[in-house]
Protein backbone atom coordinates (compact mmCIF):
# COMPACT_ATOMS: atom_id res chain seq x y z
CA UNK A 1 0.00 0.00 0.00
CA UNK A 2 2.70 2.51 1.22
CA UNK A 3 4.45 1.66 -1.76
CA UNK A 4 1.64 2.41 -4.49
CA UNK A 5 1.29 5.47 -2.61
CA UNK A 6 4.48 6.36 -2.96
CA UNK A 7 4.23 5.27 -6.59
CA UNK A 8 1.70 7.68 -7.26
CA UNK A 9 3.16 11.06 -5.48
CA UNK A 10 6.18 10.49 -7.20
CA UNK A 11 4.10 10.59 -10.48
CA UNK A 12 2.19 13.41 -9.61
CA UNK A 13 5.06 15.30 -8.46
CA UNK A 14 6.97 14.67 -12.24
CA UNK A 15 3.96 15.45 -14.09
CA UNK A 16 3.79 19.10 -11.93
CA UNK A 17 7.20 19.56 -12.42
CA UNK A 18 7.03 18.91 -16.07
CA UNK A 19 4.07 20.97 -16.52
CA UNK A 20 5.96 23.81 -14.58
CA UNK A 21 8.75 23.67 -16.47
CA UNK A 22 6.83 23.70 -19.83
CA UNK A 23 4.83 26.85 -18.59
CA UNK A 24 7.37 28.35 -16.26
CA UNK A 25 9.85 28.76 -19.77
CA UNK A 26 13.03 28.39 -20.28
CA UNK A 27 15.73 28.00 -17.15
CA UNK A 28 18.23 30.73 -18.10
CA UNK A 29 20.21 30.05 -15.13
CA UNK A 30 20.86 26.42 -16.50
CA UNK A 31 21.58 27.32 -19.82
CA UNK A 32 24.60 30.25 -18.35
CA UNK A 33 25.48 27.52 -16.48
CA UNK A 34 25.25 29.55 -13.37
CA UNK A 35 23.65 29.54 -9.27
CA UNK A 36 20.69 31.43 -8.75
CA UNK A 37 22.76 34.01 -6.87
CA UNK A 38 25.43 34.80 -9.35
CA UNK A 39 26.67 38.26 -9.15
CA UNK A 40 26.27 40.43 -12.53
CA UNK A 41 30.30 39.53 -13.09
CA UNK A 42 29.89 35.73 -13.28
CA UNK A 43 26.75 36.18 -15.53
CA UNK A 44 29.05 38.23 -18.02
CA UNK A 45 32.02 35.86 -17.75
CA UNK A 46 29.65 32.69 -18.34
CA UNK A 47 28.06 34.22 -21.19
CA UNK A 48 31.71 35.07 -22.80
CA UNK A 49 32.85 31.55 -22.67
CA UNK A 50 29.62 30.30 -23.90
CA UNK A 51 28.86 32.45 -26.57
CA UNK A 52 32.86 31.16 -28.33
CA UNK A 53 31.61 27.47 -27.81
CA UNK A 54 27.81 27.83 -28.92
CA UNK A 55 28.27 30.23 -31.83
CA UNK A 56 26.30 28.65 -35.20
CA UNK A 57 29.35 29.28 -37.15
CA UNK A 58 31.61 27.16 -34.72
CA UNK A 59 29.20 24.61 -34.96
CA UNK A 60 28.23 24.22 -38.66
CA UNK A 61 26.94 20.21 -37.96
CA UNK A 62 24.97 20.70 -34.85
CA UNK A 63 21.05 21.39 -36.14
CA UNK A 64 20.14 22.50 -33.09
CA UNK A 65 23.27 25.29 -33.11
CA UNK A 66 20.99 28.36 -33.74
CA UNK A 67 18.35 27.38 -30.97
CA UNK A 68 21.13 27.29 -28.18
CA UNK A 69 22.48 30.14 -28.90
CA UNK A 70 19.32 31.91 -29.17
CA UNK A 71 18.46 30.92 -25.82
CA UNK A 72 21.91 31.93 -24.49
CA UNK A 73 21.38 35.43 -25.94
CA UNK A 74 17.82 35.18 -24.37
CA UNK A 75 19.32 34.29 -20.98
CA UNK A 76 22.27 37.02 -21.20
CA UNK A 77 19.23 39.54 -21.76
CA UNK A 78 17.24 38.53 -19.06
CA UNK A 79 19.64 38.23 -16.11
CA UNK A 80 22.07 40.83 -16.64
CA UNK A 81 18.90 43.39 -16.57
CA UNK A 82 18.48 44.03 -13.13
CA UNK A 83 14.35 44.98 -13.28
CA UNK A 84 14.03 41.55 -15.77
CA UNK A 85 16.01 39.50 -14.17
CA UNK A 86 13.56 40.49 -10.89
CA UNK A 87 10.53 39.71 -12.79
CA UNK A 88 11.99 36.13 -14.04
CA UNK A 89 13.24 35.10 -10.57
CA UNK A 90 9.35 36.32 -9.24
CA UNK A 91 6.99 35.03 -12.48
CA UNK A 92 9.14 32.55 -14.95
CA UNK A 93 9.64 33.37 -18.35
CA UNK A 94 6.53 33.57 -19.36
CA UNK A 95 6.10 36.60 -16.52
CA UNK A 96 8.61 38.93 -18.72
CA UNK A 97 6.85 42.12 -19.65
CA UNK A 98 7.21 42.23 -23.50
CA UNK A 99 8.71 40.28 -25.51
CA UNK A 100 12.83 40.49 -26.40
CA UNK A 101 14.36 43.64 -27.62
CA UNK A 102 17.59 43.88 -28.83
CA UNK A 103 18.90 41.46 -31.64
CA UNK A 104 21.55 38.78 -29.58
CA UNK A 105 23.90 40.33 -32.51
CA UNK A 106 24.08 43.12 -30.44
CA UNK A 107 24.85 41.70 -27.44
CA UNK A 108 27.63 39.74 -29.16
CA UNK A 109 28.86 42.14 -30.56
CA UNK A 110 29.40 44.05 -27.15
CA UNK A 111 31.85 41.30 -26.36
CA UNK A 112 33.47 40.67 -29.31
CA UNK A 113 33.28 43.48 -32.09
CA UNK A 114 31.99 44.30 -35.02
CA UNK A 115 32.72 41.28 -36.89
CA UNK A 116 33.08 39.00 -34.65
CA UNK A 117 32.00 35.66 -35.82
CA UNK A 118 35.13 36.35 -37.49
CA UNK A 119 37.02 33.58 -35.25
CA UNK A 120 41.04 33.12 -33.98
CA UNK A 121 41.12 37.01 -33.79
CA UNK A 122 43.03 36.66 -37.07
CA UNK A 123 41.40 37.89 -40.45
CA UNK A 124 41.18 35.31 -43.24
CA UNK A 125 43.68 35.85 -45.57
CA UNK A 126 40.98 35.92 -48.38
CA UNK A 127 40.47 39.81 -47.29
CA UNK A 128 44.03 40.86 -47.55
CA UNK A 129 43.07 42.23 -50.97
CA UNK A 130 40.58 44.96 -49.16
CA UNK A 131 41.94 47.46 -47.88
CA UNK A 132 41.72 48.10 -43.87
CA UNK A 133 41.25 50.98 -41.61
CA UNK A 134 43.63 51.66 -38.81
CA UNK A 135 43.82 49.58 -35.99
CA UNK A 136 43.63 50.94 -32.31
CA UNK A 137 45.66 49.62 -29.64
CA UNK A 138 45.23 50.72 -26.53
CA UNK A 139 46.24 49.75 -23.23
CA UNK A 140 44.65 48.55 -20.13
CA UNK A 141 45.65 49.58 -16.63
CA UNK A 142 44.08 46.59 -14.38
CA UNK A 143 44.53 45.83 -10.78
CA UNK A 144 46.42 42.44 -9.11
CA UNK A 145 42.95 42.18 -7.57
CA UNK A 146 41.23 41.81 -10.84
CA UNK A 147 43.59 39.49 -12.03
CA UNK A 148 42.73 37.38 -9.06
CA UNK A 149 39.03 37.48 -8.83
CA UNK A 150 38.47 38.50 -12.97
CA UNK A 151 36.60 41.55 -13.63
CA UNK A 152 34.41 43.35 -16.89
CA UNK A 153 35.65 46.96 -18.21
CA UNK A 154 32.54 48.69 -20.19
CA UNK A 155 33.66 51.08 -22.51
CA UNK A 156 31.68 53.31 -24.32
CA UNK A 157 32.73 52.96 -28.41
CA UNK A 158 32.04 55.98 -30.44
CA UNK A 159 33.19 55.51 -34.12
CA UNK A 160 32.96 57.00 -37.47
CA UNK A 161 31.04 54.44 -39.46
CA UNK A 162 30.43 54.51 -42.91
CA UNK A 163 26.44 54.74 -44.24
CA UNK A 164 25.49 55.30 -48.21
CA UNK A 165 24.74 58.23 -48.96
CA UNK A 166 22.90 59.96 -52.44
CA UNK A 167 25.10 60.51 -55.13
CA UNK A 168 28.74 59.22 -56.50
CA UNK A 169 32.22 59.87 -55.52
CA UNK A 170 35.73 59.77 -56.45
CA UNK A 171 37.18 56.29 -55.73
CA UNK A 172 40.28 54.39 -56.62
CA UNK A 173 42.03 57.74 -57.73
CA UNK A 174 45.74 57.10 -59.62
CA UNK A 175 47.90 58.56 -62.43
CA UNK A 176 47.82 57.49 -65.45
CA UNK A 177 50.26 58.80 -68.29
CA UNK A 178 48.00 60.62 -71.18
CA UNK A 179 48.78 60.74 -74.70
CA UNK A 180 48.42 64.07 -76.47
CA UNK A 181 48.22 64.64 -80.17
CA UNK A 182 49.58 68.67 -80.67
CA UNK A 183 49.82 68.47 -84.14
CA UNK A 184 50.77 65.77 -86.89
CA UNK A 185 53.94 63.61 -85.82
CA UNK A 186 53.81 65.47 -82.46
CA UNK A 187 52.79 64.25 -79.52
CA UNK A 188 52.46 65.11 -75.73
CA UNK A 189 52.65 63.17 -72.78
CA UNK A 190 51.11 64.05 -70.01
CA UNK A 191 50.16 63.10 -66.56
CA UNK A 192 46.35 63.11 -65.02
CA UNK A 193 44.64 61.94 -62.34
CA UNK A 194 41.79 59.20 -63.09
CA UNK A 195 39.31 57.96 -60.82
CA UNK A 196 36.49 55.59 -60.57
CA UNK A 197 32.52 56.12 -59.62
CA UNK A 198 31.90 54.57 -56.71
CA UNK A 199 28.62 54.96 -54.62
CA UNK A 200 29.06 57.92 -52.07
CA UNK A 201 29.80 57.28 -48.50
CA UNK A 202 29.28 59.53 -45.81
CA UNK A 203 30.81 58.83 -42.09
CA UNK A 204 28.26 58.98 -39.08
CA UNK A 205 29.05 59.05 -35.36
CA UNK A 206 27.50 56.03 -33.48
CA UNK A 207 27.71 54.50 -30.04
CA UNK A 208 27.92 50.97 -28.95
CA UNK A 209 28.70 49.48 -25.20
CA UNK A 210 31.61 47.15 -25.39
CA UNK A 211 32.76 44.89 -22.32
CA UNK A 212 36.20 44.03 -21.91
CA UNK A 213 36.90 41.14 -19.71
CA UNK A 214 39.82 40.73 -17.14
CA UNK A 215 39.96 36.94 -16.95
CA UNK A 216 41.29 34.97 -14.15
CA UNK A 217 45.40 34.84 -14.16
CA UNK A 218 45.53 37.48 -17.39
CA UNK A 219 49.15 38.31 -17.93
CA UNK A 220 51.11 41.24 -19.08
CA UNK A 221 50.55 42.36 -22.87
CA UNK A 222 47.97 39.84 -23.08
CA UNK A 223 45.35 41.44 -25.40
CA UNK A 224 41.82 41.21 -26.34
CA UNK A 225 40.38 42.57 -29.71
CA UNK A 226 37.00 43.73 -30.80
CA UNK A 227 36.90 42.99 -34.48
CA UNK A 228 35.95 45.84 -36.56
CA UNK A 229 35.44 48.45 -33.96
CA UNK A 230 38.76 50.60 -34.95
CA UNK A 231 39.14 53.22 -37.45
CA UNK A 232 36.93 52.96 -40.69
CA UNK A 233 38.03 52.73 -44.33
CA UNK A 234 36.01 54.77 -46.81
CA UNK A 235 36.95 51.63 -49.31
CA UNK A 236 37.24 48.83 -47.57
CA UNK A 237 36.84 47.35 -43.39
CA UNK A 238 36.94 48.74 -40.33
CA UNK A 239 40.52 47.78 -38.41
CA UNK A 240 40.34 46.48 -34.81
CA UNK A 241 40.49 47.86 -31.21
CA UNK A 242 42.88 46.33 -29.31
CA UNK A 243 42.83 46.19 -25.63
CA UNK A 244 46.34 45.39 -24.34
CA UNK A 245 46.67 44.56 -20.32
CA UNK A 246 48.76 46.25 -18.29
CA UNK A 247 49.33 44.75 -14.66
CA UNK A 248 49.67 47.85 -11.99
CA UNK A 249 52.34 46.92 -9.09
CA UNK A 250 50.68 46.20 -6.22
CA UNK A 251 51.42 47.41 -2.55
CA UNK A 252 51.91 44.47 -1.40
CA UNK A 253 52.35 41.45 -3.34
CA UNK A 254 54.49 41.33 -6.15
CA UNK A 255 53.67 38.85 -9.17
CA UNK A 256 55.59 36.19 -10.24
CA UNK A 257 54.28 34.02 -12.85
CA UNK A 258 51.18 32.52 -10.85
CA UNK A 259 53.25 33.32 -7.58
CA UNK A 260 52.56 35.82 -5.59
CA UNK A 261 55.46 37.20 -3.08
CA UNK A 262 54.74 39.22 -0.02
CA UNK A 263 57.47 40.63 3.14
CA UNK A 264 56.51 40.70 6.41
CA UNK A 265 58.44 42.31 9.40
CA UNK A 266 58.19 40.84 12.87
CA UNK A 267 59.43 41.72 15.96
CA UNK A 268 62.76 40.31 17.68
CA UNK A 269 60.67 38.93 20.28
CA UNK A 270 58.09 37.48 17.84
CA UNK A 271 60.73 35.42 15.73
CA UNK A 272 62.63 34.13 18.73
CA UNK A 273 59.66 33.40 20.69
CA UNK A 274 56.73 32.67 17.32
CA UNK A 275 53.87 34.23 16.82
CA UNK A 276 50.40 33.64 14.37
CA UNK A 277 48.71 36.08 12.13
CA UNK A 278 46.96 36.75 9.26
CA UNK A 279 47.78 38.31 5.65
CA UNK A 280 44.38 39.85 4.22
CA UNK A 281 44.21 38.08 0.56
CA UNK A 282 43.62 40.11 -3.02
CA UNK A 283 39.69 39.16 -2.65
CA UNK A 284 39.63 39.55 1.18
CA UNK A 285 39.94 36.19 1.91
CA UNK A 286 42.38 35.71 5.37
CA UNK A 287 45.73 34.05 4.87
CA UNK A 288 46.61 32.23 8.59
CA UNK A 289 50.18 32.00 9.55
CA UNK A 290 51.57 30.10 12.34
CA UNK A 291 54.81 30.20 13.65
CA UNK A 292 56.14 28.16 16.73
CA UNK A 293 59.92 27.91 15.93
CA UNK A 294 62.31 30.54 15.86
CA UNK A 295 62.02 32.64 12.60
CA UNK A 296 65.55 33.64 10.93
CA UNK A 297 65.70 37.45 9.26
CA UNK A 298 65.25 35.97 5.31
CA UNK A 299 63.44 32.94 5.86
CA UNK A 300 60.57 32.41 4.00
CA UNK A 301 57.17 30.55 3.78
CA UNK A 302 55.22 28.85 1.08
CA UNK A 303 51.47 29.03 1.40
CA UNK A 304 49.81 26.55 -1.34
CA UNK A 305 47.13 27.51 -3.41
CA UNK A 306 47.10 31.26 -2.15
CA UNK A 307 49.15 32.42 -5.16
CA UNK A 308 47.17 33.89 -8.83
CA UNK A 309 44.79 31.33 -10.65
CA UNK A 310 46.41 30.02 -13.59
CA UNK A 311 45.35 32.11 -16.71
CA UNK A 312 44.75 28.30 -18.87
CA UNK A 313 43.31 26.21 -16.17
CA UNK A 314 41.66 28.71 -13.14
CA UNK A 315 41.41 25.74 -11.04
CA UNK A 316 45.47 25.70 -10.59
CA UNK A 317 47.01 28.35 -8.06
CA UNK A 318 50.35 29.38 -7.75
CA UNK A 319 51.71 30.04 -4.32
CA UNK A 320 52.10 32.74 -1.81
CA UNK A 321 55.47 32.99 -0.76
CA UNK A 322 56.25 34.90 2.50
CA UNK A 323 59.59 36.54 3.68
CA UNK A 324 60.21 37.68 7.08
CA UNK A 325 62.48 40.08 7.74
CA UNK A 326 63.24 40.95 11.85
CA UNK A 327 62.93 44.32 13.20
CA UNK A 328 65.68 44.98 16.26
CA UNK A 329 64.47 47.41 19.42
CA UNK A 330 65.16 50.91 18.27
CA UNK A 331 66.27 51.97 22.07
CA UNK A 332 69.30 50.79 23.71
CA UNK A 333 69.69 48.53 26.36
CA UNK A 334 70.32 49.66 29.89
CA UNK A 335 72.87 47.39 31.74
CA UNK A 336 70.25 45.64 33.94
CA UNK A 337 68.50 44.56 30.23
CA UNK A 338 71.79 43.82 28.95
CA UNK A 339 72.72 41.25 31.59
CA UNK A 340 69.74 39.74 31.87
CA UNK A 341 69.32 38.91 28.06
CA UNK A 342 72.89 37.01 28.08
CA UNK A 343 72.01 34.89 30.83
CA UNK A 344 68.39 33.87 29.08
CA UNK A 345 70.58 33.15 26.07
CA UNK A 346 73.25 31.67 27.29
CA UNK A 347 75.45 32.22 24.58
CA UNK A 348 79.28 32.24 24.91
CA UNK A 349 81.13 35.46 22.98
CA UNK A 350 82.03 34.29 19.09
CA UNK A 351 83.00 36.20 16.33
CA UNK A 352 83.04 34.73 13.34
CA UNK A 353 85.21 36.95 10.36
CA UNK A 354 84.90 35.92 7.06
CA UNK A 355 84.80 36.85 3.17
CA UNK A 356 81.24 38.04 2.89
CA UNK A 357 81.43 39.55 -0.82
CA UNK A 358 83.26 36.84 -2.54
CA UNK A 359 83.59 38.73 -5.46
CA UNK A 360 80.23 40.62 -5.54
CA UNK B 1 0.86 75.68 15.57
CA UNK B 2 2.35 72.44 16.38
CA UNK B 3 0.88 70.49 14.13
CA UNK B 4 1.51 73.14 11.84
CA UNK B 5 5.17 73.34 11.76
CA UNK B 6 4.76 69.40 11.96
CA UNK B 7 3.42 69.42 8.76
CA UNK B 8 5.40 71.77 7.33
CA UNK B 9 8.59 70.05 8.22
CA UNK B 10 7.10 66.54 6.70
CA UNK B 11 6.82 68.43 3.34
CA UNK B 12 10.06 69.58 3.77
CA UNK B 13 11.88 66.54 4.32
CA UNK B 14 9.63 65.12 1.63
CA UNK B 15 10.87 67.27 -0.74
CA UNK B 16 14.40 66.51 0.76
CA UNK B 17 14.09 62.90 -0.26
CA UNK B 18 12.89 63.89 -3.64
CA UNK B 19 15.93 65.81 -4.13
CA UNK B 20 18.22 63.18 -3.34
CA UNK B 21 16.48 60.12 -4.76
CA UNK B 22 16.22 62.20 -7.94
CA UNK B 23 19.77 63.50 -7.96
CA UNK B 24 20.81 59.63 -7.27
CA UNK B 25 19.02 58.26 -9.94
CA UNK B 26 20.73 61.43 -12.64
CA UNK B 27 23.75 60.28 -11.23
CA UNK B 28 23.37 56.80 -12.05
CA UNK B 29 22.50 57.49 -15.57
CA UNK B 30 24.96 60.12 -16.14
CA UNK B 31 27.67 58.53 -15.59
CA UNK B 32 28.46 57.26 -19.09
CA UNK B 33 28.23 60.64 -20.33
CA UNK B 34 31.66 61.84 -18.33
CA UNK B 35 34.93 62.05 -20.07
CA UNK B 36 37.04 59.53 -17.45
CA UNK B 37 40.59 58.71 -16.69
CA UNK B 38 42.41 56.68 -19.10
CA UNK B 39 39.80 56.93 -21.81
CA UNK B 40 40.97 57.26 -25.48
CA UNK B 41 39.16 60.47 -27.45
CA UNK B 42 39.69 62.69 -30.41
CA UNK B 43 39.18 66.59 -29.59
CA UNK B 44 37.50 69.31 -31.96
CA UNK B 45 38.05 72.33 -32.01
CA UNK B 46 34.43 73.74 -32.28
CA UNK B 47 35.11 77.27 -34.13
CA UNK B 48 37.15 75.16 -37.07
CA UNK B 49 35.76 71.90 -36.96
CA UNK B 50 39.66 70.01 -37.06
CA UNK B 51 40.58 67.32 -34.86
CA UNK B 52 43.71 67.60 -32.56
CA UNK B 53 46.23 65.47 -34.29
CA UNK B 54 49.65 64.93 -34.64
CA UNK B 55 52.43 62.72 -36.00
CA UNK B 56 56.10 61.80 -36.78
CA UNK B 57 56.63 65.05 -38.36
CA UNK B 58 58.87 67.94 -36.47
CA UNK B 59 58.41 71.45 -36.36
CA UNK B 60 61.26 72.91 -38.79
CA UNK B 61 61.26 76.28 -36.50
CA UNK B 62 61.10 76.89 -32.82
CA UNK B 63 61.92 73.71 -30.85
CA UNK B 64 61.73 71.27 -33.31
CA UNK B 65 59.73 69.06 -31.65
CA UNK B 66 56.88 67.12 -32.92
CA UNK B 67 54.57 68.87 -34.41
CA UNK B 68 50.60 69.51 -33.30
CA UNK B 69 47.73 70.36 -35.82
CA UNK B 70 44.05 70.58 -36.62
CA UNK B 71 42.99 68.16 -39.53
CA UNK B 72 39.33 67.88 -40.92
CA UNK B 73 39.23 64.11 -40.98
CA UNK B 74 37.61 62.38 -38.89
CA UNK B 75 38.81 58.82 -39.05
CA UNK B 76 42.78 59.44 -38.58
CA UNK B 77 43.78 57.49 -36.26
CA UNK B 78 46.58 59.41 -35.54
CA UNK B 79 43.92 61.95 -34.00
CA UNK B 80 43.81 59.79 -30.88
CA UNK B 81 45.01 60.95 -27.36
CA UNK B 82 44.52 59.47 -24.38
CA UNK B 83 43.59 61.71 -21.03
CA UNK B 84 45.78 60.52 -18.11
CA UNK B 85 46.45 61.95 -14.70
CA UNK B 86 49.06 64.88 -13.83
CA UNK B 87 52.75 62.96 -13.26
CA UNK B 88 52.44 61.89 -9.62
CA UNK B 89 49.06 62.00 -9.81
CA UNK B 90 46.84 59.07 -8.88
CA UNK B 91 43.90 58.50 -11.19
CA UNK B 92 41.50 55.04 -11.20
CA UNK B 93 40.36 53.89 -14.03
CA UNK B 94 37.10 55.14 -15.37
CA UNK B 95 37.10 58.09 -12.98
CA UNK B 96 35.52 61.00 -13.97
CA UNK B 97 37.56 63.97 -14.57
CA UNK B 98 36.64 67.27 -12.58
CA UNK B 99 36.47 70.86 -13.63
CA UNK B 100 39.82 72.43 -13.55
CA UNK B 101 41.54 69.32 -12.80
CA UNK B 102 45.13 69.00 -14.34
CA UNK B 103 45.84 66.29 -16.52
CA UNK B 104 47.96 65.00 -19.28
CA UNK B 105 47.17 64.79 -23.20
CA UNK B 106 49.15 61.85 -24.90
CA UNK B 107 49.35 61.15 -27.97
CA UNK B 108 48.14 57.27 -28.97
CA UNK B 109 50.71 56.68 -31.45
CA UNK B 110 53.53 58.38 -30.90
CA UNK B 111 53.54 58.44 -26.67
CA UNK B 112 54.44 62.31 -26.33
CA UNK B 113 52.48 64.58 -24.27
CA UNK B 114 50.82 67.55 -25.43
CA UNK B 115 53.16 70.37 -24.71
CA UNK B 116 53.84 74.00 -24.72
CA UNK B 117 56.76 76.14 -23.65
CA UNK B 118 58.17 79.45 -24.62
CA UNK B 119 58.51 79.15 -28.36
CA UNK B 120 56.88 80.73 -31.26
CA UNK B 121 54.52 78.88 -33.36
CA UNK B 122 55.76 79.00 -36.93
CA UNK B 123 52.74 80.54 -38.94
CA UNK B 124 50.90 83.21 -36.15
CA UNK B 125 53.65 84.20 -33.66
CA UNK B 126 51.71 82.83 -31.33
CA UNK B 127 53.06 80.09 -28.61
CA UNK B 128 54.07 76.83 -29.81
CA UNK B 129 51.89 73.96 -28.63
CA UNK B 130 53.98 70.65 -29.46
CA UNK B 131 54.30 66.41 -28.66
CA UNK B 132 56.77 65.83 -26.34
CA UNK B 133 58.34 63.11 -24.15
CA UNK B 134 58.88 59.18 -24.41
CA UNK B 135 56.17 56.82 -23.48
CA UNK B 136 54.08 59.40 -21.72
CA UNK B 137 56.40 60.64 -19.82
CA UNK B 138 57.36 64.10 -20.38
CA UNK B 139 58.14 66.55 -18.09
CA UNK B 140 55.96 69.45 -16.13
CA UNK B 141 55.08 71.37 -19.12
CA UNK B 142 52.67 68.54 -20.38
CA UNK B 143 50.40 69.41 -17.58
CA UNK B 144 46.72 70.97 -18.87
CA UNK B 145 44.09 72.31 -17.11
CA UNK B 146 40.45 71.40 -17.67
CA UNK B 147 38.26 74.44 -17.48
CA UNK B 148 34.53 73.80 -17.82
CA UNK B 149 31.66 75.30 -15.82
CA UNK B 150 30.00 72.08 -13.58
CA UNK B 151 31.66 69.44 -11.77
CA UNK B 152 32.67 66.77 -14.16
CA UNK B 153 34.09 67.25 -17.47
CA UNK B 154 30.70 66.19 -19.35
CA UNK B 155 30.69 64.62 -22.90
CA UNK B 156 29.10 67.06 -24.51
CA UNK B 157 30.54 70.19 -23.13
CA UNK B 158 32.68 72.59 -24.91
CA UNK B 159 35.54 73.01 -22.55
CA UNK B 160 38.99 74.82 -22.35
CA UNK B 161 42.25 73.89 -21.91
CA UNK B 162 44.55 76.04 -19.82
CA UNK B 163 48.45 75.52 -19.84
CA UNK B 164 49.76 74.97 -16.68
CA UNK B 165 52.89 76.08 -16.98
CA UNK B 166 52.88 78.93 -18.95
CA UNK B 167 48.76 79.87 -18.43
CA UNK B 168 48.15 79.57 -22.36
CA UNK B 169 45.05 78.34 -23.91
CA UNK B 170 44.74 75.60 -26.48
CA UNK B 171 44.06 77.82 -29.61
CA UNK B 172 43.36 77.44 -33.32
CA UNK B 173 42.74 80.10 -35.35
CA UNK B 174 42.70 78.90 -39.03
CA UNK B 175 46.29 79.50 -40.53
CA UNK B 176 47.07 76.54 -42.86
CA UNK B 177 50.57 74.76 -43.52
CA UNK B 178 51.49 73.82 -46.97
CA UNK B 179 53.46 70.96 -48.05
CA UNK B 180 53.96 68.38 -46.40
CA UNK B 181 50.70 68.51 -44.16
CA UNK B 182 48.91 70.77 -46.41
CA UNK B 183 45.61 71.91 -45.30
CA UNK B 184 46.61 71.29 -41.52
CA UNK B 185 45.53 73.94 -39.32
CA UNK B 186 47.96 75.43 -37.05
CA UNK B 187 47.33 74.92 -32.81
CA UNK B 188 48.88 77.24 -31.09
CA UNK B 189 48.53 78.93 -27.58
CA UNK B 190 47.01 82.21 -26.95
CA UNK B 191 46.97 84.02 -23.79
CA UNK B 192 43.06 85.65 -23.97
CA UNK B 193 40.06 82.94 -24.00
CA UNK B 194 37.98 83.59 -26.82
CA UNK B 195 36.06 81.34 -29.11
CA UNK B 196 38.99 79.76 -30.88
CA UNK B 197 39.90 78.02 -27.52
CA UNK B 198 36.80 75.47 -27.44
CA UNK B 199 37.30 71.89 -27.83
CA UNK B 200 34.89 69.29 -27.56
CA UNK B 201 35.57 65.60 -27.14
CA UNK B 202 34.17 63.31 -30.61
CA UNK B 203 35.18 60.01 -31.48
CA UNK B 204 36.59 57.82 -28.90
CA UNK B 205 36.92 54.80 -26.05
CA UNK B 206 35.10 55.92 -23.40
CA UNK B 207 35.59 53.92 -20.31
CA UNK B 208 33.48 53.26 -17.61
CA UNK B 209 34.05 52.60 -13.57
CA UNK B 210 34.16 49.31 -13.13
CA UNK B 211 32.61 47.76 -10.24
CA UNK B 212 35.36 46.50 -7.13
CA UNK B 213 35.87 42.86 -8.62
CA UNK B 214 34.99 41.32 -4.79
CA UNK B 215 31.93 43.39 -4.44
CA UNK B 216 28.81 41.05 -4.14
CA UNK B 217 25.86 42.41 -5.65
CA UNK B 218 22.87 42.85 -3.92
CA UNK B 219 19.65 41.88 -5.40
Amino acid sequence: MAVKGMKLSSVCLLLLYLISTVLGGRDFYKILGVSKSASIKDIKKAYRKLALQLHPDRNQDDPHAQDKFADLGAAYEVLSDQEKRKQYDTYGEDGLKEGHHGSHGDIFSSFFGDFGFMFGGNRQTANRDIPRGNDIILDLEVTLEEVYSGNFVEVVRNKPVSKEAPGKRKCNCRQEMRTTQLGPGRFQMTQEVVCDECPNIKLVNEERTLEVEIEQGVRDDMEYPFIGEGEPHIDGEPGDLRFRIKVLKHPVFERRGDDLYTNVTISLVEALVGFQMEISHLDGHKVNIVRDKITKPGARLQKKGEGLPNFDNNNIRGSLIVTFDVDFPKEQLDDQQKDGISQLLKQASSQKVYNGLQGY
Amino acid sequence: MQAVIMGQLRVISVLLDFILLSAMCAGRDVDSSYVTCGSLVKLMNTRHSVRLHSHDVKYGSGSGQQSVTGVDSADDANSYWRIRENPNGICQRGEPIRCNQAIRITHLKTGRNLHSHHFSSPLSNNQEVSAFGENGQGDDLDVWAVQCSGIFWERDDAVRFKHVGTEVFLSITGEQYGHPIRGQREVHGMSLPNHHNYWKVMEGVFIQPSNDPVQHDEL
